[in-house]
């Protein structure tokens, strides 16, 4: 019994356990809805080789020292942006977006890559002896190691992957204790953006909900002048990434609004989801038995629509117990955060927890019709090789943090 | 217990509520959809769905050069069982039906059982119009039983064009992979000559069709009318640069025989007709390709997949001759007045026979009684590097591009090939041979054709094809694809010397009088290229008529023996069809459609 207290005390099982169920899950669910559809005939073998091979490098990840996150932070990060520059030239164009660099027969995405390589390195800063992250200078330079990315994967163009790296900025500052003034002023550009998609008028509410808010704040007037510019700007800046976006995004930001206006066109994904979910009623059809996923409704299910399948084939039961399996995994990782003595490391475990949550708030918003169409796999879930063996990457380190939780620095 | 100034209590609690707003409302938003609204999705999902359809596009037919259709499409019926709705009982009934063996259908049903009972598994392919009428008359005692309709090619003129027609087949797993924008798994593809270099042209661009189907798949009806649907595209129906015609003949004349043949218009490119015997029929292919049927092709000693026009090489025999002599006469190696004397051969190192002893012979003569003599002389006055480069401008050592794929570049040998082989000191004795068109010059029956329409168009062609353009339904016009010319820089006076050669050859005392037509003043050089390994090839390449030349043809019969005799008289029956035809000017093309637009090919 003391070995096995030990080994608890090591491994967190609690961490591990949730992941592989989703991962099974997710396995059948990719089964159910590649076996009649000659053209992803092998994904279901695919998965499974890389989850083993994804369960590996769990495991040594697990068993690095902490310290090399901390070395490997810069260096680990310029390597991503040169990487996010090179797929902007020789990147192979998968559905409207360049993203991908294929190194023979696999394909891989810079932006998993520097998706752990910014935490590391806003975590690397941030926890700099002589930073204080209300001050304009340090906060701006958190920001910008943040953003840089951001800026460059915008141009792919990736919108939901840059939303992901959004999350994770504001969760680290908001983690690393900026003040809830602070805070207002990170957020509110976001706020006044999201309006201004909505329209003009929006767009001006948002503004006079800003000039209140800062005129309870009671700062001084250049610098409430300065925010408020800064969240004009934000407004107009919305308008052009908008034009950035790709047709087919834009389609689906405009389905979201009225997804019932174009029934055939960008809503259909979205209402054919709805039906699959809502027709496998509590108990579900059965596993191979869902009609909407067998007879391929929805294009290309196994990716980012994976939760139709089970909301369909194992019904309200199925599709919560899912649910709760994410909502243990996420409280356990923040538990994790919470309780790490290291602050570099507390960053990193909340940086990699806010991934994980924004991943799958998009995702299964967008599946049960709360949010708009953006392509983002739910992890562990999803088909696809790369985001699997990053999440498995960053589930490594969650763990070694446990393992090193009581470690002072 | 925490001691640290990051990471607040309240700071992990404003997470933690986050996190649990956002999965209760995802909860909520499951209980909404999944247990209070159930029914009305239950109902949307089972009793009538949307579903968007890919509606494949006809691919485009092949024309001749008169709008006779070569290659069209035919419908052809398959029967289709879907398994989750398929009664067994029915087996017999159905197996009288198709006419098929007993258990038939529960063979085919058991090989598709590891694919999903909903997908409906092909039975049977070309099923009779009869069985499709009975199926529709008892629809409703026939669950889970139903047919589509998928085109076939078909082949109404009567040509064969196996090797420049080219096939269709189901799109292999590896090209799916490369073009996944524009197939699916089962999609057909070209797969050989015509059909693959233009297959962009001719695939159309697909359609999709929003229907309303039921829980099983059925089709209920349309979904706002077809409002919604975008119908496909048909792919471009080709006119080829073919005279069916032409073609006919000289694929009657080579029943029985290997070779190959190579007919072009010489002021144009177009080649007229193009066959390699022995051939294959491309209707096998059309209904379920036989895999016995291609491994029975591929196994064929015979070879006849192999397309002998575009690929065999052999050495050129004597029709080389003409390329030699305009070659000296436009290097001045020679004049016209210039006499070799042929004794009945010559001395290089060893002795070089002629077939006779022809005396003083100047060039035009020497083309015409075909004087080895001569030509032994001729190519030491010009040199082997001014011949290679004048066998290169006549298109020798290099793919003719012509628009259907493998191809074989030939040989010329020049000085660095013999060194490479025989040392530095390699015998120039050995050039003897290459001046009558043997030893280790090798060329294709599409490089001669091209050969005989530079000889016949005084240097001027475009590259050799196969196809003029598409017909545009819309406008009832052809959009010609665009082609590269051919240039070959000689004076025209040579030109006429060694083509006054040619005529005598056929209408003088030459090699090939035998074929002298009434009619029409045929042209041409007979040629023997010596076969170490069996009887020797005919060879027979020319043009018709003297003035102003129509038609360029390069014949090869494999294996017989003597070019005048064997290859000739084919060539003679070829022109007189097309030259007669021409005669008549029953050109429908030019009567209904005016060429006006060019396109770049393949865009």
């Amino acid at each position: 019994m003391r070995i096995d207290y030990h080994i608890k005390d090591k491994f967190d099982f609690e961490l591990l356990f949730p992941v592989i169920i989703l991962f099974i899950a997710g396995l059948a669910a990719i089964y159910s809805s590649t076996i009649n559809n000659p053209a992803a005939q092998g994904n279901f073998q695919k998965q499974l080789v890389l989850g083993v091979f994804a369960l590996i490098v769990f495991f040594v990840t697990y068993s690095l020292p902490t310290k090399l996150f901390k070395v490997a932070a810069v260096p680990g990060y310029i390597l991503s942006l040169l990487l996010l520059v090179v797929v902007l030239v020789i990147g192979k164009k998968v559905s409207g977006s360049r993203s991908w660099i294929s190194i023979g027969f696999l394909g891989f995405q810079p932006s998993e890559l520097a998706k752990i390589t910014t935490i590391f390195s806003m975590a690397l800063f941030l926890t700099k002896s002589n930073i204080n992250i209300d001050s304009l200078k340090d906060l701006l330079f958190a920001l910008a190691i943040g953003l840089i990315p951001v800026m460059l994967i915008l141009l792919e163009p990736d919108m939901g992957t840059a939303i992901v790296f959004l999350g994770m900025i504001i969760t680290l500052i908001f983690w690393k204790g900026i003040s809830s003034f602070g805070l207002f002023v990170v957020l509110s550009p976001v706020f006044v953006a999201l309006a201004s998609l909505f329209g003009i008028a929006y767009f001006l509410a948002s503004l006079a909900i800003i000039i209140v808010v800062l005129l309870i704040f009671k700062k001084n007037i250049f610098f409430s002048g300065s925010i408020f510019a800064l969240n004009l700007a934000a407004g107009f800046f919305t308008d052009y990434v908008y034009k950035v976006l790709s047709p087919h995004q834009q389609k689906r930001i405009q389905a979201f609004m009225d997804p019932m206006s174009d029934p055939l066109g960008s809503g259909y994904n979205s209402i054919q989801a709805k039906v699959a979910i809502g027709s496998g009623g509590l108990t579900g059809k059965g596993f191979l038995s869902g009609n909407q996923t067998q007879l391929q409704f929805i294009p290309e299910q196994w990716t980012d629509f994976v939760y139709c399948v089970i909301g369909e084939e194992f019904g309200f039961i199925g599709s919560i117990i899912i649910l709760g399996l994410f909502f243990y995994l996420f409280t356990r990782i923040l538990k994790i955060a919470y309780s790490s003595k290291d602050e570099f490391l507390s960053l990193v475990a909340i940086g990699i927890l806010s991934v994980y949550f924004v991943h799958f708030a998009i995702n299964l918003g967008m599946v049960v019709g709360i949010m708009p169409v953006i392509g983002i796999p739910l992890p562990f879930v999803s088909y696809g090789g790369s985001s699997l063996l990053v999440n498995m990457f960053m589930l490594g380190i969650v763990a070694n943090i446990y393992r090193t939780r009581k470690n002072y620095t | 217990m925490k001691s640290e100034s990051f990471a607040s209590p309240q700071r992990r609690t404003i997470i933690y509520l986050t996190i649990l707003i956002s999965v209760a409302v995802v909860g909520f938003r499951l209980f909404e959809m999944q247990i209070l609204n159930s029914e009305s999705y239950e109902l949307k999902s089972s009793d009538n769905s949307i579903k968007q359809v890919v509606v494949s596009p006809l691919r485009g037919i092949f024309y001749d050069r008169n709008m006779e259709v070569l290659v069209g499409n035919s419908p052809a019926y398959i029967l289709r069982i879907i398994p989750s709705d398929y009664d067994k009982k029915l087996n017999n009934l159905l197996e009288k039906v198709i006419d098929a063996d007993s258990g038939f259908i529960s063979e085919v049903l058991d090989k598709n059982k590891h694919f999903s009972k909903y997908l409906p598994v092909k039975i049977k392919k070309g099923i009779d119009f009869n069985v499709v009428a009975w199926i529709e008359e008892n629809s409703e005692n026939l669950p889970g039983v139903d047919y589509i309709i998928e085109m076939h090619r078909n082949y109404p003129a009567g040509v064969s064009g196996s090797h420049m027609f080219g096939y269709i087949k189901e799109i292999s797993a590896k090209q799916l992979e490369t073009e996944k924008e524009h197939y699916r798994q089962g999609d057909n593809v070209g797969c050989n000559g015509i059909e693959k270099t233009y297959e962009k042209n001719l695939r159309g661009i697909k359609g999709n069709r929003f229907i309303l189907v039921d829980s099983k798949r059925k089709k209920i009806g349309s979904y706002k009318k077809g409002d919604n649907d975008h119908p496909p595209l048909k792919g471009q129906d080709l006119v080829l640069t073919i005279d069916a015609d032409v073609q006919r003949v000289a694929e009657e004349e080579f029943k029985g025989k290997r070779g190959a043949l190579v007919a072009i218009e010489p002021s144009t490119g177009e080649i007229l007709a193009l066959l390699s015997a022995p051939d294959y029929d491309l209707n096998q292919f059309s209904y379920l390709t036989s895999k016995d049927f291609l491994s029975q092709l591929y196994n064929d000693p015979e070879k006849p997949l192999f397309n002998r026009a575009t690929m065999s090489v052999k050495p050129p025999g004597s029709t080389f001759k003409v390329l030699e002599a305009i070659t000296a006469l436009a290097l001045g190696s020679i004049t016209p007045s210039t006499t070799f004397f042929c004794g009945g051969g010559i001395t290089y190192g060893r002795f070089f026979r002629c077939h006779g002893s022809h005396g003083r012979v100047n060039v035009i003569k020497a083309i015409e009684k075909s004087c080895n003599t001569f030509f032994y002389q001729l190519i030491y006055k010009i040199g082997l590097e001014p011949w290679k480069q004048y066998a290169e401008m006549f298109g020798f050592n290099n793919k003719t591009n012509i628009d259907i794929g493998e191809e074989s570049k030939g040989l010329i040998p020049d000085e660095k090939y013999y060194e490479r082989i025989y040392g530095e000191k390699w015998p120039r004795s050995i050039m003897a041979s290459l001046g009558i068109g043997q030893g280790e010059v090798s060329v294709t029956p599409i490089q001669l054709a091209l050969y005989a329409a530079l000889l016949a168009n005084n240097g001027k062609t475009f590259e050799p094809h196969l196809v003029k353009g598409y017909f545009d339904e819309t406008t009832n016009k052809l959009v010609r694809y665009k082609f590269k010319e051919r240039n070959v820089d000689i004076e025209k006076k040579y030109f006429d010397f060694v083509k006054e050669g040619m005529f005598l050859v056929v209408n003088g005392k030459g090699t090939a009088t035998h074929i002298r037509s009434e009619d029409f003043e045929i042209c041409g050089k007979t040629g023997t290229s010596q076969n170490p390994h069996g009887k020797d090839h005919a060879l027979f390449v020319g043009f018709a008529p003297y003035k102003d030349p129509q038609i360029a043809f390069a014949i090869v019969v494999e294996n017989v023996g003597f070019g005048g005799t064997h290859a000739a008289p084919i060539a003679k029956k070829i022109v007189e069809v097309y030259l007669n035809k021409l005669k008549r000017n029953t050109s429908k093309l030019d009567e209904s459609i005016t060429q006006v637009e060019s396109r770049d090919l393949l865009n």
